[in-house]
């Protein structure tokens, strides 16, 4: 390893016994240091990670500043259109380049000692700049890779990463059905919301997937939904789903390889969400089984390591950042498709605001679930959480739903009660942090 | 100070008290029942957003059933953000009245929150625009939109922390 720190090994903190119905996972990698500076070395900063929709960086001089793991980078629609991915730090002493999270530079300037750099990252003015000077020398540094799927756009500061496609992998129809719901394509709606969780950051990303805890979790959500149509007004805000808050429908969970995870369940009242209104033109357009799922199943998807997609009554981009082994900084975005009627996109922002933020009915409650977790992994004298639930029921490689849309899932669960899921989220955590390349 | 200063002083002085004394009933009888609550989110490090319709707001409630869903989630208690309840101090000061010319009165006041709960304590501030409006008498608000100041939220938000 680079950088003087040593690759523990932890096979020990996965209890990986399927055939014996044991799955455990040893509770100190939620607030072990060492471990969490472990995975900024091997996952985050050796994986692909998320950074930004493309519609966040539309126009030429446009960036946006995020975060690899703990190290700032920002990314810069140059001027033929294409992205580039820069540290976002002065060659010179190290400043931030960019003043603000998002916004329109075609130069950027250092506002420390005036060092100023093209959009393409040239050097092209050093203050009183001493003569002899090679600018070129301090060229803003590009990082390693940069691509995009479908508008999501990812980096990676490792060169020997392999491709971004082969990395998403089985994730790509759950991302194609999000991005086919709209011919002009997706946007980012302008507001946003920033979090921070007392807590482990892989708590958050199991909690994305989790479908056992939202019929305790969020009873509250679906009894307040159910009162307030009980009294026939909905305040704007069509019905919610409480069918599938209160777990009377047909649910499943994927192990989508790489790391990544899903579930969905059943809509019961599916003409209520925003994507209804284009059913017509969907029908028209895309085959049977991707309609179905779009407009049938809500769902959430998890790519590893620090994204969930959720397509639900509303529709959110979720970006964890790792701050520290007991802290994690989550931001929160509506993704909708360009062009839907005022309508629908005022439903859907409602229903974001209803369920999804911290100020939010629903989100609000995770929160508090997950940080009294880290707590709870705080007891040491009880070592194990468990992971076995529908451990001797599940389905090597695609179910029936799977195979119709097209992906090649490690495992398919048919109940989001089962914790199957996970087991490909800490195989695959175990083999990054043990030093195997993504 | 005009007897409409007192007034209206007096409303929003309630209204805080009502929210750290947890009274929620009479709390939400403070408002009409077409009243909007509005926390609009930061679009970017200086602005909010505007447009609370088509923009996503922290919170945008269209009437008082909004006030109602949270008072109902309050007192189920089982809501895992809300229990136990978070202790609150509600500290108003700087009400202006901007505008008394039309059938509603505008108003501007500050607010600081102490909050003591899991985290610990916190202190957090918030910009108060209240629509005012008479009704059998009283004077009742029609609208508030509170712009909470901080960004990166740290724990849960409900009506009591703004």
């Amino acid at each position: 390893m680079d950088g003087g720190i040593i690759s523990n090994d932890l096979s020990a903190m996965v209890d990986d016994r399927v055939a014996d119905g044991v799955f455990r996972v040893d509770r100190s990698v939620y607030t072990d240091p060492a471990i969490f500076e472990q995975e900024l070395r091997n996952i985050f900063e050796k994986c692909w990670v998320f950074l930004c929709h493309e519609s966040q960086v539309a126009k030429h001089g446009d960036y946006f500043w995020t975060e690899i793991g703990r190290q700032p980078v920002y990314v810069h629609r140059q001027e033929d259109g294409s992205l580039k991915c820069f540290i976002n730090a002065c060659s010179h002493r190290a400043a931030i380049m960019t003043p603000y999270r998002q916004g329109n530079a075609k130069t950027l300037t250092c506002r420390f000692h005036g060092w100023t750099y093209k959009c393409s990252g040239e050097c092209i003015g050093i203050k009183n700049e001493e003569e002899g000077t090679d600018r070129n020398h301090y060229n803003l540094r590009e990082i390693a890779r940069l691509d995009s799927y479908k508008g999501f756009v990812f980096g990676s500061l490792n060169p020997d990463v392999g491709s971004l496609e082969d990395w998403l992998g089985a994730t790509k129809p759950w991302i194609d059905i999000i991005a086919a719901q709209s011919p002009d394509g997706l946007e980012v709606v302008p507001g946003n919301s920033t979090y921070a969780i007392d807590g482990n950051w892989k708590l958050q990303c199991e909690n994305g997937v989790d479908g056992y805890h939202v019929s305790t979790v969020h009873r509250v959500f679906a009894h307040t939904i159910s009162m307030r149509e009980s009294k026939g007004e909905y305040t704007g805000i069509k019905k919610t789903e409480a069918g599938r808050i209160a777990g009377n429908v047909a649910t499943g969970g994927y192990d989508l390889g790489n790391g990544h995870m899903a579930i969905w369940a059943t809509h019961t009242t599916p003409e209520v969400r925003p994507i209804w209104e284009a059913k017509e033109r969907l029908e028209k357009e895309l085959p049977p089984a991707q309609v179905d799922w779009i407009l049938n199943r809500g769902r959430n998807l998890y790519i590893f390591p620090n994204l969930l997609l959720m397509d639900n009554p509303s529709t959110q981009i979720r970006l964890m950042k790792p701050v520290s082994t007991d802290r994690v900084d989550v931001t929160v975005y509506c993704i909708a498709p360009k062009g839907e009627s005022k309508t629908a996109r005022a439903g859907r922002l409602r229903k974001f605001e209803d369920f999804y933020l911290t100020a939010g009915m629903a989100t609000s409650d995770d929160i508090a679930a997950l940080e009294d977790t880290h707590e709870g992994s705080l007891a040491r004298e009880a070592k194990w959480s468990e992971f076995h639930r529908g451990i001797d029921c599940f389905t090597k490689g695609a179910d029936e739903g799977a195979k119709a849309l097209g992906f090649e899932p490690a495992a398919s669960s048919d109940n989001w009660d089962h914790e199957v899921l996970f087991h490909g989220f800490y195989r695959n955590w175990l083999k990054y942090m043990n030093g195997e390349t993504a | 100070m005009s007897d409409l200063q007192t007034e209206v002083t007096n409303l929003i002085y309630r209204e805080s008290t009502l929210l750290d004394r947890r009274q929620w009933d009479d709390w939400i009888d403070l408002y009409t029942e077409d009243a909007v609550y509005w926390v609009p989110s930061w679009a970017n490090e200086e602005e909010t957003v505007e447009d609370p319709e088509l923009q996503l707001n922290l919170i945008y409630l269209r009437n008082r059933g909004g006030l109602e869903d949270r008072v109902f989630r309050i007192e189920s208690r089982d809501s895992y953000a809300s229990v136990p309840l978070d202790r609150t101090v509600h500290v108003v000061g700087n009400v202006l009245i901007e505008d008394d010319s039309g059938d509603e009165i505008e108003a501007t006041a500050n607010c600081v929150v102490h909050t003591y709960g899991k985290k610990g304590s916190l202190t957090r501030g918030s910009l108060y625009d209240f629509t005012l409006r008479r009704v059998d008498d009283e004077l009742r608000i029609s609208r508030k939109k509170i712009t909470f100041v901080d960004d990166r939220l740290e724990g849960p938000i409900d009506v009591y922390h703004l």
